[in-house]
């Protein structure tokens, strides 16, 4: 079969990145084609050109027999080839309909410039009729859900004629049940004879939903294959460029010792969704607990109070039998604890400073680091150092801007200097989000060895697999309650996923 | 704040972009002379000579700079910690009346410890009135532009009713007692009034610079203006921080109030700043808060507003062009992008990053 879309020798260059350097990919009708690579590969990017989003710096694409090259080639001329994306944020007007959503910019009209709608709701109809796409069509987009409005994405594309749909990891800010649900629309719509690229960089879904693969690593075209002549290990393996050793065996915590506990703990948030009522769990000595929950169910409101950043306004938090609640992040690490906050963008470091100086600055108060409120360079520069060796952050050099490394190596100062901070309970948020395969096992290996060494741990993630795999116990957070807890043995995604939206008790 | 590297700001591109930002407001000050009427060429000269040759006019030029310089660095130090402080002329108010109070009710102390008094009245008193509004931003959430900006007047007022009242000299002027000899800072280039201040002045300024690179509470306060976020989260408290960095920012501008009362002054007249501390927000604004550039900019403000009166007494070009032509320069030093010029040593990689953008 011929390919449809047909990209050669992709180059793009942005400020200080190539982001794209050789990029090719072939895309034949009526195929679910997954792109594949870690974070920064450049599959978004590739995606963009093809979506014209970007000029090209050089390379072609041909589209159903029309070639275009460098410049000249612009979303316009993408959108009357019939492609379309559907992107990572959702590109939707809160305050208007489901409907007038999906219309906007394409209004049909009768005489008199007066909008149509019930001749758009007509069109709208037939999508949602053949690939089971289910949206209320009259709600507000800001009360439905994010899998909705995920939905709303694909019609829009569909209705402005779109024919090969380019999906930007879709399934990140999705339950399992509604991936699922995604899955079986995007086959339907394969089916029935639309073209669609599934970009991501998680191997279960590819497998699961991909016809054919195509592999980037940084920035390069590396190999595209059948699904049926491949596994997950082959595919880790070509991104990340060498063997990727997988989880080693989760280790059970024995002790019964209580670390840290929580009882009717109630936290105000700005938000209805989040507001945590009567949440209570307890973690003891070495043990892991997971808090699973689909994002903006509370979790950031639970870390944030436990960690004194957020007013609690009733109930205890304990950590080694001393009462938290009230005390300022300062006493609260103090106290022994350390926290990889869930966005080392926002919180986690300070891009504009030095590794060494984010490495420090949680001790920056130790006489070590400077005497009458002077501080030591050398000493920070020799601390600094240990912890780069120490946890192979690269590159190594501690007077390096934090804003000049990768997404891996920036979270590993954060773990790095959390890890050093903690002094027996480490809230771990989201800690391998946006960091490749090879920082992933890195960050997991050293939380698993502070485990080891009796460090209890509350580890909050919207990624379930991270959930399974190091949780020894799993308590799911739904509306800001908590609906569920797990003992982490033969709990797998589905029944998980469920217990998340609210569903099993368990 | 941007970590500032020196070498990117001593390169050949930006060394000429600076240079010409500086020149076009004197071409397009000298079209507006010649426009008026009057020689440009000659304008331009008297205003050199009015603003550097002579002992009166260097001397004035240096006077003029030492309150500009510190109320400058009074506004960078709060920049640090991303807060807008506007209330500066209120505590270089402050600091001089306080100062003033101390120079003629303290009596019978030598020199070196009335001086120092002196000082400590006014850096005390400009610190206390900055810090109220800093408190009253970190714990209340009142908007620091507004409050400082009121702090000023309130500062204004309260220092005309002590001048009017209690510590009047009884004399036509409005205007307090004169401070004691004791308490005076000694002249450097009579007849000028540039004074003794005037290295105790680079002296802090070299301090406040130290402090903000290499101290822990410098440390805290930049950390707290790049990402208050991270700052609190690393447990260190970035209201507090604030707090301090007004409170250092009220000692420096009331500093600055005390140099002019006991160097300048002698006593302190009603009005006698006329809104000087804006000078030195302006000198702090186009140096970007870059520490390294305020000194130059502050100068050549105090530079310009001495030569203007020079300008004017012989050539007739009124002073308010040197206000015109500042205002022009702040301009175009702050358009930094107007001028942007590139060299381009690499022409084809730098056409392939100019499409990208």
């Amino acid at each position: 079969m011929d390919p449809v879309v047909q990209m050669r020798n992709i180059h793009k260059q942005f400020p200080h990145v190539k982001a794209v350097d050789g990029g090719r990919i072939d895309i034949q009708a009526g195929e679910i084609h997954a792109l594949i690579g870690e974070n920064g590969a450049g599959k978004s990017t590739l995606m963009r050109l093809l979506y014209g989003m970007y000029p090209l710096d050089s390379g072609t694409i041909s589209v159903g027999g029309n070639v275009f090259s460098a410049p000249g080639y612009s979303t316009k001329e993408a959108i009357r080839m019939g492609i379309g994306m559907v992107h990572q944020e959702f590109m939707l007007v809160n305050e208007l309909t489901v409907l007038e959503n999906v219309i906007l910019g394409f209004e049909p009209t009768l005489r008199g410039g007066r909008l149509d709608f019930s001749r758009a709701e007509e069109n709208i109809g037939r999508y949602i009729e053949d690939y089971g796409l289910d949206v209320p069509l009259g709600r507000t987009v800001k009360t439905i859900s994010v899998g909705t409005a995920q939905r709303v994405e694909i019609i829009k594309t569909l209705y402005r004629g779109a024919e090969l749909l380019i999906l930007d990891e879709p399934t990140a800010v999705l339950t399992p049940q509604e991936t699922e649900q995604l899955f079986s629309i995007l086959r339907t719509m394969r089916d029935g004879g639309k073209t669609i690229v599934f970009i991501s960089h998680k191997l279960g879904e590819i497998m699961e939903i991909g016809d054919r693969i195509t592999v980037m690593r940084a920035g390069k075209y590396v190999t595209t294959l059948n699904k049926k002549d491949t596994n997950p290990a082959e595919l880790a393996s070509l991104m990340v460029g060498r063997e990727v050793p997988g989880d080693k065996p989760r280790v059970r915590a024995a002790s019964t010792e209580t670390v840290f506990s929580v009882e009717h703990l109630y936290v105000a948030s700005d938000r209805e969704l989040s507001t945590l009522r009567d949440v209570s769990f307890s973690i003891r000595r070495g043990e892991v607990l997971g808090i699973a929950g689909v994002d903006g169910n509370g979790q950031s409101e639970l870390i944030e109070a436990l960690t004194g950043l957020r007013k609690i306004q009733g109930g205890t938090a304990r950590l080694f039998g001393r009462n938290i609640v009230g005390e300022k992040p300062r006493a609260i690490r103090a106290a022994g604890l350390g926290h990889i906050p869930e966005d080392r963008n926002v919180r986690g470091l300070n891009k504009d400073f030095t590794a060494a100086e984010n490495l420090f600055a949680a001790r920056i108060d130790e006489p070590r680091f400077g005497g009458w409120g002077i501080l030591r360079k050398g000493a920070i520069l020799g601390y600094a150092k240990n912890l780069i060796e120490t946890f192979d952050i690269r590159p190594a050099a501690p007077e390096v801007r934090v804003a000049a490394l990768s997404g891996g190596n920036a979270q590993k100062i954060v773990v790095a200097r959390e890890i050093d901070a903690e002094k027996g309970f480490l809230i771990a948020c989201q800690p391998t989000r946006g960091v490749d395969v090879g920082a992933i096992q890195a960050i997991r290996d050293t939380l698993n060895q502070a485990k080891a060494r009796g460090v209890s741990i509350l580890l909050v993630s919207t990624d379930l697999d991270e959930i399974l795999t190091m949780s020894d116990r799993i308590v799911t957070l739904y509306k800001g309650r908590i609906t569920s807890e797990l003992v982490n043995e033969n709990v797998n995604i589905e029944s998980l996923g469920l217990a998340m939206m609210g569903g099993a008790q368990s | 704040m941007k970590r500032i590297n020196p070498a990117s700001i001593f390169n050949f591109t930006s060394i000429f972009n600076f240079i010409f930002s500086l020149l076009l407001p004197f071409v397009l000050g000298a079209i507006v002379v010649a426009l008026l009427g009057h020689d440009p060429q000659e304008a331009l000269r008297e205003l050199f000579r009015g603003a550097f040759v002579g002992r009166l006019s260097l001397g004035t030029t240096l006077q003029k700079w030492v309150p500009i310089l510190l109320t400058g660095l009074a506004f960078c130090i709060t920049s640090q910690v991303r807060y807008f402080n506007i209330g500066v002329e209120g505590c270089f108010y402050m600091g001089a009346l306080f100062s003033a109070g101390a120079g003629f009710l303290i009596t019978g102390l030598p020199w070196y410890f009335h001086i120092p008094s002196c000082f400590f009245a006014g850096v005390l008193a400009g610190s206390v009135w900055a810090a109220i509004p800093g408190v009253l931003r970190v714990y209340w959430q009142v908007n620091e532009s507004c409050s400082t900006i009121m702090f000023n007047y309130v500062a204004i007022q309260f220092a005309g009713f002590m001048i009017v009242n209690p510590w009047s000299a009884k004399s036509a002027a409005s205007q307090t007692m004169p401070i004691l000899p004791s308490a005076a800072l000694s002249r450097l280039m009579p007849p000028s009034r540039a004074n003794s201040g005037l290295f105790i002045a680079l002296a802090l300024y070299a301090a406040v610079f130290w402090i903000i690179r290499k101290t822990r509470l410098g440390f805290k306060m930049r950390s707290t203006g790049a990402n208050p976020f991270f700052t609190d989260y690393m447990g260190i408290d970035s209201r507090r921080v604030v707090v301090l960095a007004t409170a250092l920012s009220g000692a420096v501008g009331g500093f600055a109030g005390s140099v002019e009362t006991m160097g300048v002054y002698g006593n302190i007249i009603d009005g006698f700043s006329g809104w000087l501390a804006f000078d030195g927000m302006l000198a702090a604004l186009i140096s970007k808060n870059n520490l390294w550039l305020l000194p130059v900019y502050s100068f050549m403000i105090a530079a310009l507003k001495t030569g203007a009166l020079g300008m004017e007494r012989f050539t007739g070009v009124p002073k308010a062009l040197i206000d015109t032509i500042i205002a022009i320069l702040i301009i175009f030093l702050s358009m930094d992008n107007l001028f942007r010029f590139r060299f381009h040593f690499h022409f084809p990689r730098r056409k392939s990053e100019e499409k990208a953008r």
